[in-house]
């Protein structure tokens, strides 16, 4: 707390632990991926992320191997990591970050905060600038086309079997809508519902997108469940893309995910 | 006997295979079907409640038959680890993305699991030429142990995504029923079906003890391990079909038991059928809270079972096996 006398306040931490792979990534982004010295079990982007000391997974990082790291702040997100870990780590006098943007329409706003917190204001404001341009951009593209697309159906599936899919609140579904499409699942009562293979059928989508399994291979994953849908217009036309895990963590490389998924739709 | 209420239970068990393909999550009128409709009902709803059905009846049945040969009114299907062992396999192969048998992988993982420790309970229940209900209960919960314990080791290090998808399964999980499961379960549920109503006899005497049952001329260990070998077919094939369903195992032979009776040659088909019209109930009920969302079926079976089986407690005052 007060050991780090040499570093002034405008410096940014020294030390810094990431309880999730979104943060990682965007530290990386702000440029202070040498300042990390702790993350998850899951982050593994960019590469030299590989090589940092583990602390845990998102819901069950270890108090110990945190606190054994030192670290001047602890960057978590509301999303994957327990609440009541912040708290822990404030008994034990630990700094934390908190950062609570779920949308993608909410992220630049919070590596704004981010920015501010790590002492590198200017930085986190570039960054979020430029977010922000990508999104209006797509958006901008959007209306430049007309509304005609919105009537296009999307279905993004994360998982085949059980069939789990995209719902409301999801940065996919945010990405769906930003691309003016709908997503037949954001009527849905939770974010990643287990959904009915009927309704499926009935709701018809034009395009089925496929998101990334942990070294799967999705193609081989989904035959059984696409074969069960092949009235669908999706399955019949064979407008069914496997994308990339761009979306699946709101950093910065979501933009990455965005245009992976605007490349697959106008595709026909 | 009590034909009028096997009557009652035969036109509910119809009724609510009618009520699970036309009702719900939206209602179908089959006097005109659209192709949606038709492909909805033929290729999701009926294959669904088929395996639905088929794995209530397997566990109906299996409780009924092992809580006489353990002569014990807490024994259910899972309590001789069978699931557990299913549960582990296929979470190992769910966790672990394999496919090599496409969508059939999961079930004959499941199916492997459960097979092998059926058999390493019965090596264990087997002393003295035979096979006794304290030794294969024990080895049961004790195997139960080990895999949960390895079930929870898997998943605590795995993803959050793979957790997921392996707790959806565990907790049973009837989305993926398709025409192709419905063969294999038919062979195994009524293989074993066949096999204990036809030595529901011997059952009858072995509750009231092997040397009872030896005086009527039953050869106890024989006709345990016949009825143990019955219950490990069932208790594979319905784990198999769609995970862990809980409640129906344990408490619709005692519902069924308040009906009609203690007789296993009466209690085995009633369980069975009871449990294969609960569980079809049970899941229309899981697709229709929440449209488009499913939720697992298990979960509902003890939320509409518990309860009836509560109040039927309250009334009756002889309790039996």
């Amino acid at each position: 707390m007060f050991s780090e006398a040499a570093a002034g306040p405008a410096s940014p931490p020294a030390r810094i632990v990431s309880l999730a792979p979104s943060m990682t990534e965007i530290l990386y982004a702000l440029g202070l991926g040498d300042n990390i010295v702790g993350v998850t079990s899951f982050c593994d982007y960019p590469e030299e992320t590989k090589k940092k000391t583990r602390v845990g997974g998102m819901s069950n990082p270890s108090l110990e191997a945190v606190a054994s790291l030192k670290p001047d702040i602890v960057v978590m997100t509301t999303d994957g990591n327990p609440r009541e870990f912040e708290e822990l780590l404030r008994t034990l006098h630990i700094k934390t970050f908190v950062f609570t943007a779920r949308r993608i329409a909410e992220l630049p706003q919070g590596i704004r905060e981010l920015g501010a917190a790590l002492n590198i204001r200017d930085r986190g404001a570039a960054l979020a600038k430029e977010l922000d341009q990508s999104l209006t951009g797509f958006a901008a593209r959007v209306k430049a086309h007309g509304p005609g697309k919105s009537k296009e159906k999307i279905l993004y599936i994360i998982w085949p079997e059980p069939l789990i899919v995209a719902g409301p609140g999801t940065a996919m579904d945010d990405a769906i809508a930003l691309l003016g499409r709908t997503n037949i699942a954001s009527s849905a009562s939770t974010a990643y519902p287990k959904y009915s293979l009927e309704e499926v059928l009935r709701q018809a989508p034009d395009v089925i997108l496929i998101g990334k399994g942990s070294g799967m291979d999705m193609m081989e994953v989904s035959r059984g469940i696409l074969h069960r849908m092949t009235s669908v217009p999706a399955v019949r036309n064979g407008n069914i893309c496997y994308l990339g895990d761009g979306l699946y963590r709101l950093g910065p490389r979501i933009i990455q995910g965005i245009e992976e998924l605007a490349e697959c739709l106008n595709r026909k | 006997m009590s034909k009028p209420k096997i009557a009652a239970l035969i036109l509910v068990t119809c009724l609510v295979f009618l009520c699970s393909l036309f009702l719900a999550p939206k209602a179908i009128n089959p006097a005109s079907l659209s192709d949606i409709e038709r492909e909805i009902l033929f290729s999701i709803r009926l294959p669904r409640v088929l395996v639905a059905f088929l794995m209530g009846v397997a566990l109906g049945a299996s409780g009924a038959v092992l809580q006489g040969v353990l002569r014990n009114p807490l024994a259910d299907p899972y309590i001789l680890g069978i699931s557990s062992g299913a549960s582990l396999t296929a979470a190992l192969g769910i966790i672990g993305g394999l496919t090599f048998l496409g969508s059939f992988t999961i079930p004959v993982l499941a199916f492997i699991g459960a097979i092998i420790t059926g058999g390493i309970v019965g090596v264990m229940g087997w002393k003295r030429g035979g096979l006794w209900p304290e030794r294969l209960l024990l080895a049961g919960v004790g195997l139960s142990f080990l895999f949960s314990a390895l079930l929870m080791l898997m998943m605590s290090i795995s993803t959050d995504e793979g957790l997921r998808r392996a707790m959806l399964w565990i907790f049973g999980d009837l989305s993926m029923s398709e025409w192709q499961r419905v063969p294999y379960g038919l062979v195994f549920v009524l293989a074993g079906i066949a096999l204990s109503v036809v030595r529901a006899k011997a059952l009858n005497a072995l509750i009231l003890g092997d040397e009872f049952a030896h005086s009527l001329g039953f050869a106890p260990q024989r006709e345990r391990l016949i009825l143990f070998v019955s219950v490990g077919l069932m208790t594979a094939a319905s784990v198999s079909l769609g995970g862990m369903i809980g409640f129906i195992g344990l408490l619709m032979p005692h519902i069924m038991r308040f009906f009609i009776g203690s007789d296993s040659r009466m209690l085995i088909p009633a369980s069975a059928l009871g449990g294969g019209a609960l569980l079809c109930i049970a899941d229309l009920i899981s697709k229709s809270i929440m449209p488009p969302m499913e939720l697992p079926a298990g979960v509902v079976t003890a939320i509409i079972g518990a309860p009836y089986f509560l109040y039927l407690l309250r009334r009756k005052d002889v309790l039996s096996v």
